[in-house]
């Protein structure tokens, strides 16, 4: 338990040392630009949804399972909640805890479907994927739902000493969740479950509630992103959620989430959510093709893994 | 004896799959009066269940072993590219580019099984970052070589390829029909060798070892990580066959080849009976279960579904079907331990 807590560590200083080097090159090629107030708010409020939906798949990956649906369900809540404000002249305040409850509503459906009929979480979440974009575009269509509640635009944009509401939000979020993985029960039982299903049930876990908490958690932080982008968008429309799939997976992996379940790092999931991030302003400082962004990120991971396994035999 | 013949066959998943197929199109035959249009509905749509069936079968070839491959589309566009340069760059004749794509598409399969059995990560996630990276090794490829992000050079045979149906094959006065478009051979031809493979060769019948059982195909001798290398390379290059395909279906090789094959690659195999955790493969039910999809997707989209409504449908056939698997399976169970 300790070599494994240290071999987290270990990894979590190594993100910690690249992120803090990528920033400072950054800065230093930039000539300073990046110090700026304006500079280090776009950062960070791009920085919200990546973490979030980062920590979505890890709460599936802590089970042992995958939740192939983030993209899709989030786009979904967040055109769902745009049209409710928008047209049906729902209130921000019942809007938000609603958008949250439908995400963890689909989550515990997931969660249940994945339960009740053993079928692979893979296939289950790649089915309510694909409702779940169906019915994204039966809610707008083409359009782009935009003029709705300027209270929560105004959240979106606001700012406490440069740093936006939204990164506060998801932060939050990370440290709620690492506490409740951490020293809640039902959070130990979902690791416990993930680790080793067998030696759970004979402990007196219930892994089938544990599926079930872990998707609803899933689901419930895509809400949060949801609403993030509710707020921090310029508007909601059909391709919301599209690129979100490939990101999700990517925090984890490169924070070196334990992908057969029972080992999570929810630091090392931002942090690399921060790297991503980075590789993205780089891509933008030197005005480069955005595929380089996936190219960079996907020649990284697969780096990673090879990596890992070469430290691992050590 | 018959009887039980019959409730054999009755249990087998593809018996389902056929009757359920055969009332699909009866009820859209007699719904839409121009469902059996031989130019304008059967062709394209026997072209879109050939192109998809070889997709799915560069799925099945990883859940041979109980792999997936996350980045089937993208290998896909990897092999197209190939071809692309082949004929706009190379002006290679049109099997010669086929070949070098194929050959490509196998290459990054190869070295995808490469890095799971050296690392020993699952397949998904090594296949994943693989598609992060291909994605935008493609799409720069793409950038960096062309002015429209395509190579629209058709070498001689690639627009018959496209056009051409078994109407234009005749022997003496007897003629095809007009339904079946020529592009299905490949289809066919990738069924035969795969299911040649997978019932009667010797590697085949090993990578089902592995999908059932890594650790007894390792101590019975089976040199499991040339099986798993193996199957990633045949998915690639499966792969890269269903982007030659689709690219002469849509008449130029762009970076966008593929994109659309995650969820169809496991429809097929996995609504034909392929199972998930490895060591059984149906070639037939990848097939039948590409042509269940498709046939509903026409049908749908010919009663005035929107596209993406249909993919609300699509999801929930996935979820009934296995679901109904499930009880079926659930009450076969029960039957064998009452007797």
């Amino acid at each position: 338990m300790i070599t494994l807590d240290a071999r987290l560590r270990s990894n979590e200083t190594t993100l910690a040392v690249v992120a803090v080097v990528g920033y400072t090159a950054l800065v230093v090629t930039s000539g300073g630009s990046l110090l700026s107030g304006s500079a280090i708010e776009t950062f960070f409020a791009y920085l919200a949804v990546p973490v979030l939906i980062g920590l979505a798949q890890l709460v599936a990956l802590a089970v042992g399972q995958m939740n192939l649906s983030v993209g899709a369900l989030g786009g979904f809540v967040a055109c769902a909640g745009g049209v409710a404000m928008a047209q049906h002249g729902v209130p921000v305040w019942l809007a938000v805890p609603g958008a949250l409850a439908l995400g963890a509503f689909v989550g515990v459906l997931n969660g249940l479907l994945v339960v009740l009929t053993r079928i692979n979480g893979f296939i289950v979440t790649l089915a309510t994927m694909t409702i779940l974009t169906g019915l994204q575009y039966e809610l707008v269509g083409t359009t782009t739902v935009s003029d709705y509640s300027p209270v929560l635009r105004d959240l979106g944009r606001a700012a406490i000493f440069h740093i936006p509401v939204v990164f506060l939000v998801a932060l939050a979020a990370a440290v709620v969740l690492a506490v409740f993985l951490r020293r809640a029960v039902p959070g130990r039982h979902l690791l416990a479950s993930g680790g080793n299903p067998l030696a759970a049930r004979l402990s007196g876990i219930s892994n089938n509630r544990s599926i079930v908490v872990a998707h609803a958690l899933s689901g419930l932080l895509i809400g949060v992103a949801a609403v993030v982008t509710l707020a921090s968008a310029p508007g909601v429309n059909q391709s919301i959620g599209g690129d979100w799939l490939l990101a999700s997976f990517a925090a984890p992996i490169i924070g070196g989430v334990a992908l057969s379940g029972g080992a999570v790092s929810v630091s090392g999931t931002v942090l690399a959510a921060v790297i991503i991030r980075l590789v993205d302003v780089a891509r933008a400082q030197f005005s480069l093709n955005p595929s380089w962004v996936n190219f960079v990120v996907g020649a990284v991971v697969l780096g990673t893994v090879v990596l890992t396994h070469r430290r691992g035999a050590a | 004896m018959t009887l039980q013949v019959l409730r054999r066959s009755l249990a087998d998943q593809r018996t389902g799959l056929v009757l359920l197929l055969v009332l699909l199109v009866v009820v859209f035959g007699s719904l839409i009066p121009t469902f059996f249009d031989d130019r304008f509905v059967v062709f394209p749509l026997l072209r879109d269940v050939a192109t998809l069936t070889v997709v799915g079968l560069a799925q099945l070839a990883v859940l041979s072993i109980g792999h997936l491959n996350i980045a089937v589309g993208r290998m896909a566009a990897f092999g197209a590219m190939f071809m692309g340069l082949a004929y706009e760059q190379w002006h290679l004749p049109l099997y010669a580019g086929l070949v070098i794509g194929v050959a490509a598409g196998a290459a990054i399969g190869a070295l995808t099984g490469l890095i799971i059995t050296s690392s020993g990560v699952n397949s998904f996630v090594v296949t994943l970052a693989m598609d992060f990276a291909l994605l935008g090794f493609v799409s720069l490829v793409y950038s960096e070589l062309t002015t429209s992000a395509a190579f629209t050079t058709k070498p001689a045979g690639m627009q018959e390829l496209r056009t051409f149906s078994l109407a234009d094959v005749c022997v003496g006065p007897v003629c095809g029909t007009s339904a079946i478009p020529q592009l299905a051979i490949f289809a066919v031809l990738a069924m035969l060798a795969v299911g040649y493979l997978y019932s009667r060769a010797r590697t085949g019948r090993e990578m089902l070892m592995v999908g059932s059982n890594a650790v007894a195909a390792e101590l019975s001798g089976i040199p499991v990580d040339r099986r798993i290398v193996g199957a990633h390379a045949l998915s690639g290059g499966l792969a890269a066959l269903a982007g030659f395909m689709l690219a002469v279906t849509s008449g130029s090789f762009t970076a966008t080849i593929g994109s659309e094959f995650m969820l169809p690659s496991f429809l097929g195999p996995v609504l034909g009976g392929t199972l998930l955790t490895g060591g059984a493969v149906s070639i037939i039910g990848t097939f039948l279960g590409t042509s269940l999809t498709q046939v509903i997707r026409q049908g749908l989209t010919m009663l005035g579904a929107s596209v993406q409504s249909l993919s609300i449908s699509l999801g929930i056939i996935l979820l009934a079907a296995l679901s109904l698997d499930r009880v079926r399976q659930v009450i076969s169970e029960r039957k064998a331990v009452r007797r």
